[in-house]
């Protein structure tokens, strides 16, 4: 019964190949160039030029600020990276660590932003409070975000979550170690992440819901479809592309992971070794531990993978009609 | 968990009518535990930073807004009180100053860039334009180090906080998927009407994508008003030094000032709370209008 | 002054330049190193405004701190302060970041980071600045921190210590008697069975407070919890400047391992407040909570750190003051150093943070520290100083940490590895792999050196 609601796209989504040829401003050769140029300048400056100074950094032993040279090493620091033991194993597990938070949040995230969505999405009166307090911790700086959880995850009976859910249980569940027990400690920080930033992806996907059409719902009601099969047939399908970009950008944003490990491994008695991601290990090696080439290499090694990822992300996505 | 509830209710709603009161009242419930969930910690947040430290942390009684007061407020202007410190209103300052420069440099080049390469023909267009693609997905702690190798010599200046975060791949990228649906004929017309690019961008295109705009400048303006790492890396002077740096100070009393921190927190949010719930409907109506682009 | 900037950092900045216009116009090269080692200050006019850079601390030694420089601005007419606060937390950044120009004429310095500032050209001896008088009045427990290469850095107004803050009133309903001196000291397998009573008569069951709150995977966890854990069990974390065989020994292992079993036992007392609110019984800590802790009046009891085999240890050591190796007013910051550490500027200092003076007259005069007084306990500890870890035995007390460039490395495994022990992860593992990574980064930095 559905099938034409299924192959029916949503008017408002735009292939890029399809418009991309529409009018230009051909008389005004360098228009385009110098349009370009600032953003391209500042790129180039701020994210390609230190870019490749860390790809020649990685072939060096070199400190900040040190009276030392710094001494040509070739291969070593990426050699160290796979071959020792400790290195190679702190290095998988913060990639780990980075993947499981993107396996995790990404998804999820991508999900609850779409049930949330839903959830909003009817006229109800109080709806506004409600869309305001889901939207409220947009606002919350990573820092600041990082501080607020470090009190609700305290560990004993005066931690917040601890109490409520003790009050909950009616005492019967004990007091939990959640950023310092390795088993919740990375757990504890994805609930913080998606608390922080699930209500801007919620936003977008909520936009996308009230542009399907509702000729289609009123279609698939005629076909006596339930609200549930409406759901799988008409709306999934009609907001693809919007859910496929929100899982794009979560994924970057998760890759980037950062703020909150960092603040939080450094207060409490938080095993860091849990928790670190590659970013985190990237700063403490080349700040704390003033090993400059080595993170280097991470940098360079890391990017590799993720550039690879995006680039089969993005052509899984185009394959199938997306972005 | 919400998930498998809003369908569980969505799945229900449709046979039965008679049950559509008790249904409507599930949506309350779930709405409500939801609700619950995002506001609590803003709710202690800003509760906490009128109690007293040693009882901001005290288990459920955390939430009850008793023994309220501004000491909290008092204790982060006193300690924020000298030159020595730096101010509570010249780090917001610079956090102000900061932000704003971001935003405004933002949007102007990165939509130019995005323009320039959704709208325009030039020679080696699309292989730059793969490029900013790729670098979409360099995260800026990656290359902070480096950077900071480059900039070290501009460290403590209000400029160096800013201007590496103005061109924006991310953004090159959104504001291209709008102009993509800028109508061709608008700009033939203002093409026949003898408007050069400039005149045609700023003058007919820039108007009718404004929710392109709020959307770039909201999101440059969470990242950068948050922003510590850079900071973290290039400042030591308190003049120069912006909001988020200046939170670990209460952290670090002894024993711990919650209740400044939390105050201190509460000043740094409670105004951009306030900008965004005034021009919230403004907010999601521009964010809408992006969101099928994608 | 000589430009000891490495060749081939130049090289680096060449290779990128050539890859990108853009760097070709930027001229900053956080590699570039500091002015040459070793050598002292210009000593400049001796008058005009030196800057001085310092920890944003407690609040009331912030208030110590402004009080000295006025009454220092007042003293004389001629050297102005502009001083500095930082957040404790990006403080070492700060120093480490700043190019030998922007460094301030005075700065303060925590103990163990000196060897490495020094090392990366910070700072600059004290001979020639800071009068002869002023030297020779600083105790000897300080003195060995702010010693490099056999020249003297800095000086203290304060020295650290540590102990088991103690309620009277918990132990007594308990029934646990305690000692009082170093040597009576509980061990660590007494110390277990006096928690099992404590947890009887405090109110969450949990009666000991480590201070968990600051985070082991710090300095405080190198320091004041894991150090002395380490040096009392027998153990060092370094031997002959490896710590493959000294940090990951049996003893090590087994100390830490003791240590991490006492969290059931362990009140997270995030909110600082475990200790007065009478949640525990036991609080292991230092001096600074002194001016808190008072607060319990004669309840208020310091007891030694349990000893783990070769009697208890603690650390000592904490911040100090030093030149800047960029000034170019060494004359006027040392005069500024010498009335820092006369016995009016150090006593409003200690009485602000409960720390023990680091001045000989000053600790004489001390109303907290000496024979009969409360904190007797924490000065006696002091006196009863081992120097660095190599040099312990089991009657001397308060250890010196490693004094190297290789600190930060040092500090950062050794409390990440506690952190991981603390939280359930096996000790040897855990040890080990820090060893391994401290040997591997002094390897690097052919073992730190000149």
């Amino acid at each position: 019964m559905t099938t034409q609601t299924q192959t029916q796209r949503p008017p408002t989504s735009t292939l890029p190949a399809r418009r991309r040829s529409s009018t230009g401003l051909g008389g005004h050769r360098f228009a385009g160039p110098i349009f370009a140029s600032p953003a391209l300048l500042g790129l180039a400056i701020f994210l390609v030029a230190p870019f490749v100074l860390a790809l020649v950094l990685s072939f060096y032993r070199v400190q900040l600020n040190s009276p030392r040279p710094a001494r040509f090493v070739g291969f070593e620091q990426y050699t160290r990276l796979f071959t020792d033991p400790d290195l190679a194993a702190a290095f998988g597990h913060a990639l780990l660590n980075n993947f499981t938070f993107a396996l995790i949040v990404v998804p999820v995230q991508t999900v609850l932003a779409l049930a949330l969505a839903v959830l909003v999405n009817r006229k109800l009166r109080g709806m506004v409070i409600f869309r305001t307090f889901i939207f409220m911790p947009l606002v919350f700086p990573l820092a600041l975000t990082a501080v607020v959880w470090r009190l609700i995850y305290s560990r004993g009976d005066q931690g917040l979550l601890n109490a409520i859910l003790g009050f909950l249980s009616g005492g019967t569940l004990t007091s939990h170690d959640w950023l310092g027990d390795p088993a919740t400690a990375m757990g504890s920080i994805i609930v913080m992440s998606i608390w922080q930033s699930v209500s801007f992806q919620m936003i977008i996907v909520l936009a996308a819901l009230q542009s399907v059409p509702t000729e289609l719902y009123e279609a698939a009601s005629l076909d006596r479809a339930s609200k549930w099969d409406q759901f799988l047939n008409v709306t999934v399908p009609g907001i693809r592309n919007t859910l496929i970009f929100v899982a794009l950008i979560t994924t970057i944003f998760s890759f980037r992971l950062f703020d909150q490990v960092y603040l939080l491994s450094r207060s409490g008695s938080v095993d860091r070794g849990s928790t670190e991601t590659v970013m985190t290990q990237i700063i403490n090696t080349g700040f704390d531990n003033n090993n400059v080439g080595q993170a280097a290499a991470m940098t360079v090694i890391f990017m590799l993978i993720i550039t690879l990822i995006a680039i089969i992300q993005r052509a899984a996505a185009r394959q199938r009609g997306g972005v | 968990m919400t998930m498998s509830r809003t369908l569980n209710s969505a799945r229900r709603g449709g046979s039965m009518k008679r049950t559509r009161r008790w249904q409507t009242a599930l949506h309350y419930l779930i709405l409500t535990v939801v609700s619950l969930f995002f506001f609590l910690p803003v709710y202690y947040l800003i509760v906490g930073s009128f109690r007293p430290s040693e009882e901001v942390l005290s288990g459920l009684s955390g939430f009850i807004p008793t023994n309220m007061s501004f000491d909290n407020y008092t204790g982060v202007f006193d300690h924020l009180g000298s030159e020595a410190t730096g101010y509570f209103g010249q780090f917001a300052a610079v956090s102000v100053i900061v932000t704003t420069a971001v935003v405004a440099g933002s949007l102007l080049v990165n939509s130019m860039a995005a323009y320039s390469f959704a709208r325009m023909q030039w020679r080696g267009k699309k292989i730059v334009f793969l490029l900013v693609i790729v670098l979409t997905i360099i995260p800026f702690e990656a290359v902070a180090l480096p950077l900071y190798f480059m900039f070290s010599g501009q460290r403590d200046t209000i400029y160096i906080q800013a201007i590496p975060f103005i061109a924006n791949a991310f953004s090159i990228f959104l504001f291209y998927t709008f102009f993509l649906d800028v109508p061709g004929e608008i700009e033939e017309a203002a093409r026949l009407d003898g408007a050069g690019p400039f005149r045609t961008f700023f003058q007919v295109v820039v108007p009718i994508t404004k929710p392109a705009f709020a959307t770039v400048a909201i999101l440059t303006f969470l990242a950068q008003w948050g922003s510590y790492l850079w900071p973290v890396l290039m400042v030591s002077d308190p003049t120069v030094r912006p909001l988020p740096l200046a939170i670990s100070i209460f952290q670090n009393q002894q024993p711990p000032e919650w209740g400044q921190v939390l105050a201190f927190g509460t000043m740094f949010i409670v105004p951009v709370l306030a900008v965004f719930l005034i021009f919230q409907r403004w907010f999601v109506a521009s964010i809408s209008s992006s969101a099928v682009k994608g | 002054m000589t430009n000891p900037k490495p060749h081939s950092g130049a090289r680096i900045l060449t290779a990128v330049a050539a890859v990108s216009i853009a760097t070709l116009t930027l001229t900053g090269c956080g590699g570039s190193g500091a002015g040459s080692t070793g050598s002292a200050v210009e000593a400049g006019s001796g008058e005009g405004t030196i800057n001085v850079w310092a920890v944003d601390g407690q609040a009331a030694e912030n208030d110590a701190l402004k009080k000295i420089i006025s009454n220092f601005e007042s003293s004389q007419g001629k050297i102005k302060v502009n001083l500095k606060l930082f957040p404790s937390d990006q403080y070492t950044k700060a120093v480490n970041s700043a190019a030998p120009g922007d460094l301030p004429d005075v700065l303060d310095f925590d103990g163990p980071t000196l060897a490495s500032f020094v090392y990366n050209g910070k700072m600059a001896p004290l001979k020639g600045s800071v009068s002869e008088a002023t030297l020779s009045n600083q105790t000897d427990s300080i003195k060995g921190q702010n010693t490099v290469d056999d020249a003297v850095y800095g000086v203290g107004m304060m020295n650290a210590g540590l102990a088991l803050w103690g309620n009277k009133k918990l132990l007594d309903t308990a029934g646990v008697a305690y000692p009082t001196t170093p040597e009576k000291a509980w061990t660590a397998e007494e110390f277990t069975g006096v928690l099992d009573k404590l947890a009887a008569v405090v109110p969450g069951g949990k009666p000991l407070d480590l201070s968990e709150q600051y985070g082991f995977a710090g300095e405080w966890g190198t320091c004041c919890s894991a150090g002395p854990v380490i040096w009392s069990g027998g153990g060092t974390m370094l031997k002959d400047n490896k710590a493959s065989g000294a940090l990951d020994s049996d003893a090590n292992v087994k100390s830490l391992t003791t240590f991490a079993s006492w969290k059931k036992y362990t009140d997270p007392n995030a909110d600082g407040l475990a200790f007065t609110s009478g949640r525990v019984a036991l609080s292991w800590v230092g001096h600074w909570t002194y001016p808190t802790y008072k607060a319990l009046g004669s309840d208020l009891i310091s007891i030694p750190l349990p000893d783990f085999g070769t009697g208890t240890k603690t650390a000592s050591g904490t911040f100090a003051w030093g030149l800047g190796a960029g000034s170019k007013n060494g004359a006027a910051a040392g005069k500024f150093l010498d009335f820092l550490m006369m016995d009016e500027s150090v006593q409003t200092y200690t009485e602000a943070n409960g720390a023990p003076p680091a001045t000989k007259t000053a600790l004489a005069a001390s109303s907290l520290y000496g024979p009969g007084k409360q904190l007797q306990l924490l000065g006696d500890q002091l006196s009863k100083a081992c120097g660095t870890e190599e040099q312990i035995n089991d009657t001397c007390v308060s250890v010196t940490r490693p004094v190297s460039a290789g600190y930060p490395i040092i500090t950062d495994q050794v409390g990440k590895a506690e952190a991981a022990i603390y939280a359930g992860k096996d000790a040897k593992e855990a040890l080990s792999a820090a060893a391994r990574a401290i040997d591997q980064n002094f390897a690097d930095n052919d073992g730190y050196k000149k």
